[in-house]
């Protein structure tokens, strides 16, 4: 009984497994033909990324502290996608935390380390969530789409943190738009001389907490339960107007804690290229489709994605290779990633067959031919 | 003359066999009912028929050839359609358009017909039908010939459908044919229907099997799976009973009786539920006055609606559908706003409460639709026994569940209501619907309440399940708890209740006591008063 359980949990987590690496694989071997249109050859430029990255300790170490913020963003959106709501305004929720928390960081001259960097972080988690809040509200008691209001926001986060940068909080002494340096006692300072800070370490506890709240607590039991059939789960009482509130707060509060990390760990001021491009609340998005919005499977797509990161950038200084072509691959790999390649439960050869079948359908398929899938519908 | 014919026809899933060495002979132009309990086979030998399925071994015969079907669309082409329980039509299209979908009619144009004109051309017959007929089909619809072909099926069958109708503003009889025209339409000779009435009114249901005997008459042959024996003893020429997967019994309907086919289904005789013991006296448990609800679309579904229930008492609640039942629970069970009245339990008012407050009040709630409140499909067997209960002591502690005690509460409900599972850790979405319901039952009364409330606990359910349910609806109120019993099925009410009310048109028309026959009570749901002009 145990044996067979455990077989069909290692087939499933194969497939999901194998779900998330074929995109990938696909996405890599796009990529390739853009590098070798760049006259750059392929296989040395992706051992390059991939040895760089993670064959060498310094390498690795800065892949898990790239990683760390899209631990966090990736899990802000996985929390929601799980409740069937969905939270596209990480990106504007996270550039806020991060602004907060420079602002907090440069403002306040004098204070403790162990009082400075706690109380930068919490207003970041604090404003993340308070933000995340105007979408819930209207969606919990109007009824407006979620996604359309947290998207929209994003670009009102841009722009009056632009607005303020450039203004009130504008650190003359720059010749770019940026404010003011946080001050020392705010700043994480690096693990054992080692690209590591403490944000890795509280990202993972965050990711610690979340596992035990999806494996384990009820609030992750009646979340499961609204994402899959709001209606059952009014009818079993649970308060879903609430529950939806909770999760947009929970899923803020990561996406400002991701941004306040990331100003006091590698920012330090905030610029307006502060998240990079696409931005660390997008690449969120991507590591939470990646790992199928499960906890676990968020964790590992973040390291991947940080390697990636890390890796292009690492190329970009050995070879001719811009750091560009990160946004190629990542948008192959979001276009294959739409495709689920095997389901759940599928026998390997059974799968492979689906597969092969589908590739053949889209050349066989002729037209005024009925196929099953337009039947069964 | 066999239309279609098994041999040894064996399904296995896994270790699992789902059919085991299945013979079935159907003869043309005959309807054949295929009974069984829930998760005896039925579906997966239909599934097999229509090419939904492959075989594991054994072989299927279309009029003595054997064939293989590697999707419906083969199927349909050797003339096999099949009419599934749950429809798939678009709402948004006409009848028409979902008939003839997949296989458009296109408008074609003849490019030489003016030559027709010539004198030259005219002269010669042979050569004029020649430039005539050459048409070139167009990439576009038409739209005039669809409606027409259809309308030509619909009246050759008799369906009395609009072909120009929109398919959501149907009712679910008239969508349930809109499906069988379909196949009919695709010439189909051999129809399968799976659990055709399951989602039907007694009335409709009527008119199906007449559409059916219609279909027979043109010579079309129809196999029709369900557990419903009165339909099986109104409509079928044979019966072939399936239990754990095997051919148990055949028999010519006129051979045969509900009693012969239930013990055949189950393996066992089926008792019929006693009517209770001595009527109670207890006091008045839970009382609803002047209850009114108003539907979305502003409708007063239930209207003043009042009635209280003693303990050791079944109230139950007839009517036909659609009369107000579904709103009425809706309100008591805190899924619909109450516009006015009171709800009073034990004394205390509790008009309105949330879902929540209902259960804390030891409410339980069999509701209407299974898998919508009822159960979640999706989510695992033991996640949903907990479902309601999951804030128990036993369960969660600080914000956190027990693994082993949902695990226990899982195996208890499983183990004491009969819950049978293929996979204990897999989704509820393999239980077949007698096990759904039965796990929604183990749940409500586990749960020890005072006061249970039960929309169409039996409904699409087998008799085996039926029977339990009944049992354990009557071990409740020998309990001395109090019932309220809401059921379109007459007969489940007249068997198992103390007094029963009647409502038409979201109000109650009548009160009749136990023993009322079910003449005056179906009278009463259609509306008519009792002793009135």
């Amino acid at each position: 009984m145990l044996k067979e359980k455990t077989v069909k949990n290692i087939k499933s987590g194969v497939a999901a497994f194998c779900n998330a690496l074929i995109p990938v694989l696909l996405a890599f071997v796009g990529g390739a033909l853009i590098i070798a249109a760049a006259r750059e050859n392929p296989f040395s430029v992706y051992a390059t990324m991939l040895g760089r990255a993670l064959f060498t300790p310094d390498g690795f170490m800065r892949v898990l502290h790239v990683a760390a913020p899209l631990i966090l963003t990736g899990l802000a959106i996985g929390v929601t996608f799980k409740a069937n709501v969905f939270n596209m305004g990480v990106e504007g929720q996270m550039l806020l935390g991060g602004f907060v928390a420079g602002i907090i960081g440069a403002s306040m001259r004098g204070v403790p380390a162990a009082v400075h960097i706690p109380l930068c972080l919490t207003a970041a988690v604090f404003s993340g969530a308070l933000f995340a809040l105007v979408p819930a509200l209207l969606k919990a008691y109007f009824k407006v789409n979620e996604m359309v209001v947290t998207l929209m926001l994003n670009y009102a986060a841009v722009e009056i943190l632009a607005f303020l940068a450039e203004g009130v909080f504008r650190d003359p002494s720059a010749g770019y738009v940026s404010t003011d340096m946080i001050a020392g006692s705010a700043a994480f300072g690096r693990l054992f001389g080692t690209n590591l800070t403490a944000f890795f370490l509280i990202a993972l506890a965050a990711f610690a907490v979340m596992a035990v709240v999806f494996k384990k607590s009820r609030l992750g039991y009646e979340i499961t339960a609204i994402g899959k059939n709001p209606e059952f789960a009014e009818a079993a009482g649970m308060n879903v107007r609430k529950k939806i509130i909770a999760v947009m707060l929970l899923s803020g509060a990561l996406a400002g804690l991701a941004g306040a990390g990331w100003m006091l760990g590698e920012k330090y001021r905030y610029t307006l290229d502060f998240s990079g491009s696409p931005g660390l609340g997008w690449d969120g998005m991507l590591v939470s489709l990646l790992g199928s919005h499960s906890v676990f499977g968020i964790l590992i797509a973040a390291v991947f994605y940080g390697a990636l990161k890390v890796g292009v950038s690492q190329a970009a200084l050995f070879t001719k290779i811009p750091n560009e072509i990160i946004f190629v691959i990542q948008a192959l790999i979001i276009l294959f990633l739409s495709v689920s390649y095997l389901s759940k439960n599928v026998k390997f050869r059974e799968g492979a067959g689906r597969i092969f079948g589908k590739i053949k359908g889209i050349f066989k398929r002729k037209k005024g031919e009925r196929t099953d899938e337009q039947h069964t519908l | 003359m066999t239309a279609i014919e098994t041999r040894k026809l064996t399904k296995k899933f896994g270790d699992f066999t789902a059919n085991n060495e299945i013979d079935i002979r159907v003869e043309r132009g005959e309807i054949k009912a295929v009974v069984g309990e829930n998760g005896a086979g039925k579906s997966t030998l239909m599934n097999m028929l229509y090419g939904l399925l492959q075989p594991s071994s054994g072989e299927i015969l279309v009029d003595g050839e054997p064939v293989r079907f590697a999707s419906p669309s083969d199927a349909i082409k050797r003339g096999i359609g099949m009419v599934h329980q749950h429809f798939k039509l678009s709402p948004n299209l006409t009848v028409f358009e979902n008939v003839v979908l997949g296989s458009e009619i296109r408008r074609a144009f003849a490019p030489l017909k003016p030559l027709c004109l010539l004198p030259f051309v005219r002269k010669r017959p042979a050569l004029n039908d020649k430039f005539a007929a050459r048409r070139l089909p167009l990439p576009l619809i038409d739209a005039a010939a669809q409606k027409a072909a259809v309308e030509r099926t619909i009246q050759k069958y008799n369906l009395g459908l609009d072909a120009a109708a929109l398919v959501k503003n149907l009712s679910i009889g008239e969508k349930q044919r809109v499906e069988i025209l379909k196949m009919l339409y695709r010439d189909v000779q051999i129809l399968i229907l799976d659990e055709p009435t399951g989602v039907l009114t007694p009335r409709e249901a009527d008119e199906l099997i007449s559409s059916l005997k219609e279909l027979r008459r043109g010579g079309k042959t129809v196999i029709v799976i369900t557990h419903k024996l009165r339909e099986v003893m109104d409509a079928s020429d044979s019966v072939t009973v399936i239990r754990g997967g095997a051919v148990v019994g055949e028999a010519k309907t006129f051979d045969t009786d509900e009693k012969k086919l239930a013990r055949m289904m189950v393996g066992r005789d089926i008792e019929r539920p006693k009517t209770g013991g001595a009527p109670v006296a207890g006091g008045v448990v839970y009382e609803v006055k002047n209850l009114s609800v108003v539907a979305p679309d502003g409708r007063k579904a239930v209207d003043g609606v009042s009635f209280n229930i003693r303990a050791g008492e079944i109230l139950g609640v007839a009517g036909v559908e659609g009369n107000g039942q579904s709103e009425l629970v809706k309100a008591l069970t805190g899924l619909m706003t109450v516009a006015g009245g009171t709800v009073l339990k034990g004394g205390a008012d509790i008009t309105d409460a949330w879902p929540k407050a209902v259960r804390e009040n030891k409410i339980a709630v069999i509701p209407e639709d299974r898998y919508g409140q009822g159960l979640c499909r999706d989510m695992t067997v033991a996640q949903n026994a907990i479902a309601g209960y999951h804030r128990d002591r036993q369960i969660s502690r600080f914000g956190l569940l027990s693994k082993k005690a949902v695990i226990r509460r899982r195996d208890g409900l499983v183990k004491n209501f009969d819950v049978r599972l293929c996979d204990p850790d897999g989704d509820v979405s393999q239980l077949s619907g007698g096990n759904a319901q039965k796990l929604i039952v183990a749940r409500e009364l586990s749960s020890n309440p005072d006061v249970l409330i039960a929309s169409q606990p039996t409904r699409g359910v087998d008799v085996g399940s039926i029977e339990f349910i009944h049992k354990k609806l009557l071990e409740l109120k020998d309990a001395g708890k109090a019932v309220l019993l809401v059921s379109s099925e007459l007969s489940e009410i007249m068997n198992l209740s103390d007094r029963v009310i009647v409502m038409y048109k979201g109000a109650v028309v009548g009160e009749a006591p136990r023993g009322a026959d079910g003449e005056t009570l179906g009278l009463m749901m259609a509306g008519v008063m009792p002793g009135g002009g």
